[in-house]
């Protein structure tokens, strides 16, 4: 049965994917973008990995996204370069396309696909608390290392922000 | 699995039931308790006449929520000239849909045998026991705050998709306020976190089961006040409600963000801001006011502090612990109608200062008071 969510929400999200991909209404790519963060969530639950569900939602639909409708709401959405049924990014996305489609084929060939999944699905649900203290044990050093980039970013922003005034 | 499929299927139907029922309730509330403080007699004017004879049924003005959603229904569905009639057409159910499933992980009871309830039951479900809680998740608490951030996506979505100038204003005040107070609400409730824990809303609720002092309930409100105030704030904040209601704010903006819905569709928005009332209000009975507990009743029956006990059926324990819960609910809900109608409009400068500058900084701080005190007592 879990099996059958999986892969129900796996096509789902590649759906999404495509449509983000396709849809030259930003809006309506970015709700597309928020259809596949949502299945990817589906997926992690159905996994059992309810911490990164979780996750996915809160920060990628909960705040990214948030924040990226918002933008695109203040934007004049009539501007005339997305009526162009195709853009040059075309190009580069066919050929990572491509590329990723064949780096999976040759996945498919070394490693039974079925197997993974079998056993993520009789694993234990992983619980908050064992993330936590996974977490503060081993990876506290990565996620400040992160804080220090976001910190390099902000600082970006508000630089950017400042030199757009004074011009 | 039978049995399992039957009794989510039966707390599927009664947190639907509830959040609906309540918040039909509500509209009733807002109106009558509204006329009361103003001095009034309130909505009086819809009545069912009983047949063949001249007895009008007004029943306080309870069938007010019955016409409201027959002229909903029955109104035109008017769509104006909008560049982008889809995402016109999603935003209600995007705004609706998240403040349903929040309730998904609010636990309404304690735990329930249905074999013991009736005789009758006992050879279907044996002795089988379930919390009384339609998702029980261990990152409860997260899943509020993930399902409560989509919804200012359908309110974005209204503004935007609407092309009006009004409708823009409206979302782009709601979602730069809902940003905003929801990080003052992230750490109440952090706070909140450290003080019992864990995440699982259900964990919180056996917690403040116990006493404090030997004599007082150990509830949220009694041991983080100040994060039930802030709590209490940020989540009006999020309602969009009065004295925060900026982005629907009738004499600025017409309706706000929704000002180009009718029928159904504006009827949505309307029903999501009363389903979010009953939300909150579950929120601050399960997180600050005990949950379904009532002082000194256990699975058992009432054990009070003389020592004193009075045994119970465990039926008769899972009708109060369910009727403390919908009072505990409907009082909260009643609370959150006298501050709207009781607090003058923010003005948006007011309204920005007030989260950042105010209730942020008081967030924090109460955040590091509670994690020292924690460091302390551990």
């Amino acid at each position: 049965m879990t099996g059958v969510f999986i892969s129900f929400f796996a096509l789902l999200a590649v759906a999404f994917a495509a449509m983000v991909m396709w849809l030259r209404q930003p809006m309506r790519a970015a709700l597309a973008l928020v259809g596949h963060m949502v299945s990817l969530a589906a997926i992690y639950a159905c996994l059992g990995a309810h911490v990164v569900a979780v996750f996915q939602v809160l920060i990628y639909v909960g705040a990214v996204m948030v924040f990226m409708v918002y933008t695109i709401m203040l934007l004049d959405d009539r501007d005339a370069s997305c009526q162009q049924p195709w853009s040059m990014l075309a190009i580069p996305a066919i050929l990572v396309a491509v590329l990723v489609a064949a780096a999976l084929w040759m996945l498919v060939g070394k490693q039974p696909a079925a197997a993974p999944v079998a056993g993520a699905v009789a694993g234990d649900i992983y619980t908050f608390s064992a993330f936590s203290l996974a977490f503060m044990k081993h990876y506290w050093f990565h996620f400040e290392l992160a804080t220090v980039l976001l910190l390099i970013g902000v600082i970006a922003a508000w630089t950017a922000i400042r030199e757009g005034r004074n011009g | 699995m039978i049995q399992d499929l039957v009794v989510y299927l039966a707390y599927m139907g009664y947190a639907i039931g509830f959040m609906l029922g309540i918040a039909t309730l509500f509209t009733w509330v807002e109106r009558k308790q509204s006329a009361i403080m103003a001095d009034r007699i309130g909505a009086n004017r819809c009545y069912i006449r009983i047949p063949f004879t001249n007895v009008k049924l007004v029943a306080w003005g309870l069938f007010h929520g019955i016409a409201d959603g027959a002229k909903m229904l029955l109104k035109e569905n008017f769509t104006p000239l909008t560049y982008d009639r889809f995402c016109f057409n999603l935003a209600p159910f995007l705004a609706a849909a998240p403040v349903l499933l929040v309730f998904s992980v609010i636990p309404f009871g304690g735990t329930l045998t249905p074999g013991q309830l009736l005789p009758q039951l006992h050879d279907f479900f044996g002795d089988r026991s379930y919390a009384m809680q339609v998702a029980s998740l261990d990152a409860g608490i997260l899943v509020v705050l993930s399902f409560s951030g989509i919804g200012i996506l359908g309110t974005m979505l209204a503004g935007w998709s609407s092309n009006n100038k009004f409708s823009m204003l409206g979302a782009a005040r709601a979602a730069s306020q809902m940003i905003s107070y929801e990080v003052s609400m992230g750490l109440a409730l952090i706070s909140l976190v450290v003080t019992y824990g864990t995440l699982d809303l259900n964990t919180m609720v056996q917690w403040q089961s116990g006493l404090l002092f030997g004599a007082l309930p150990a509830w949220g409100i009694f041991t983080q006040p100040l994060a039930f105030i802030l709590f209490l704030t940020a989540a009006i904040a999020e309602n969009k409600r009065v004295p925060f209601d900026l982005p629907e704010c009738e004499s600025e903006l017409v309706a706000g963000y929704f000002t180009e819905y009718s029928a159904m569709k504006m009827g949505l928005f309307m029903l999501s801001e009363f389903i979010e009332i009953v939300v909150v209000s579950a929120l601050l009975v399960t997180m600050f006011l005990g949950g379904y507990n009532l002082p000194y009743l256990t699975d058992s029956g009432f054990i009070f502090p003389a020592g004193a006990t009075w045994a119970l059926p465990h039926l008769a324990v899972v009708l109060l612990q369910v009727g403390t819960f919908l009072v505990k609910v409907v009082l909260a809900g009643c609370f959150q109608i006298l501050i709207r109608w009781s607090l003058p409009r923010f003005r948006y400068d007011q309204l920005m200062n007030f989260g950042w500058k105010f209730l942020m900084p008081l967030a924090a701080l109460n955040l590091v008071v509670t994690a020292c005190v924690r460091w302390w007592t551990i």
